[in-house]
């Protein structure tokens, strides 16, 4: 999948550019507000307990400095990004111990079944493993900036 | 939500993360994620099912055994389940005395 087609799942709603988080758990909650503030989404306690049992069953900062808290919920209709920086960096459980100052969160409902996720994160993984790509990430001024940045690669 | 009801949906969601472990887990792990809790996440499942009233939990495991899913969303008024209509009445996001079913099919209703 191509990362402009990964894109279209956000919006400048969903882009949060300066998330502050001391924690694991304050991460997840500013995420999940940043999503449910961004979107006509509710129940922010069902998606927060998903990406709470998702965190449990493994990490998913597995990305260098980078997360990709995801999963799928009932309380969501269609695959939603949300974009959020983290620059100050917060513990989010790498196996690096790296903190993690970048998040795609991605959540989708049960019937996206044609995985649309799955391939949504691996093009964004394959994506992001290129450091001067997060370098300008990190960098850029706006959301546009952030999305072109990713676009061109 | 009736608080039986945000249970069902969370133990949906979890239910829904095991399977989607244990059948594509190899695809995640592709791409760099590690599944070391799995146990634990099986226990905290069990956990959360011994929350929920004994008949519900039952009828929970009967539709999940038939259709796959247990609880459905209504949008636009209809079952996604079975696409029946759900009567203007059921149509209440407040109420919140009873966990409704879909008359037509029995799933379990959820207003997204
Ligand atoms: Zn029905």
């Amino acid at each position: 999948m191509d990362i402009a087609e990964v894109l279209k799942h956000t919006s400048p709603d969903l882009f949060i550019p300066d998330l502050e988080a001391s924690d694991k758990t304050a991460a997840l909650a500013g995420l999940v507000e940043g999503l449910i503030s961004g979107t006509d989404i509710q129940n922010p306690d069902t998606i927060l307990q998903m990406l709470q049992s998702r965190e449990n069953l493994g990490s998913t900062a597995v990305g260098p400095g980078i997360a990709f808290p995801h999963g799928r919920t009932l309380a969501v209709q269609r695959l939603t990004i949300l974009i959020a920086r983290c620059p100050a960096g917060v513990d989010f459980d790498s196996e690096d111990g790296d903190p993690t100052k970048l998040f795609f969160m991605l959540i989708a409902p049960p019937q996206d079944t044609g995985h649309q996720y799955i391939k949504s994160l691996a093009a964004l993984i394959d994506c992001i493993q290129d450091a001067d790509l997060r370098e300008k990430l990190m960098a850029a001024g706006d959301y546009e900036s952030f999305c072109e940045a990713m676009r061109e690669g | 939500m009736h608080p039986q009801l945000q249970l069902l949906v969370a133990l949906q969601d979890m239910d829904e993360m095991l399977r989607e472990t244990e059948e594509q887990g190899e695809e995640f792990e592709g791409l760099g994620f590690k599944h070391g809790g799995l146990e634990d996440l099986k226990k905290a499942r069990e956990e959360l099912a011994s929350k929920i009233e004994p008949s519900l939990a039952s009828w929970y495991r009967r539709l999940t055994g038939k259709f796959g899913h247990a609880v459905v969303p209504v949008v636009g008024n209809l079952c996604t389940g079975c696409f029946a209509n759900i009567p203007s009445s059921f149509v209440s996001k407040t109420n919140v005395n009873k966990v409704q079913k879909c008359e037509s099919c029995g799933r379990l209703l959820y207003w997204p």
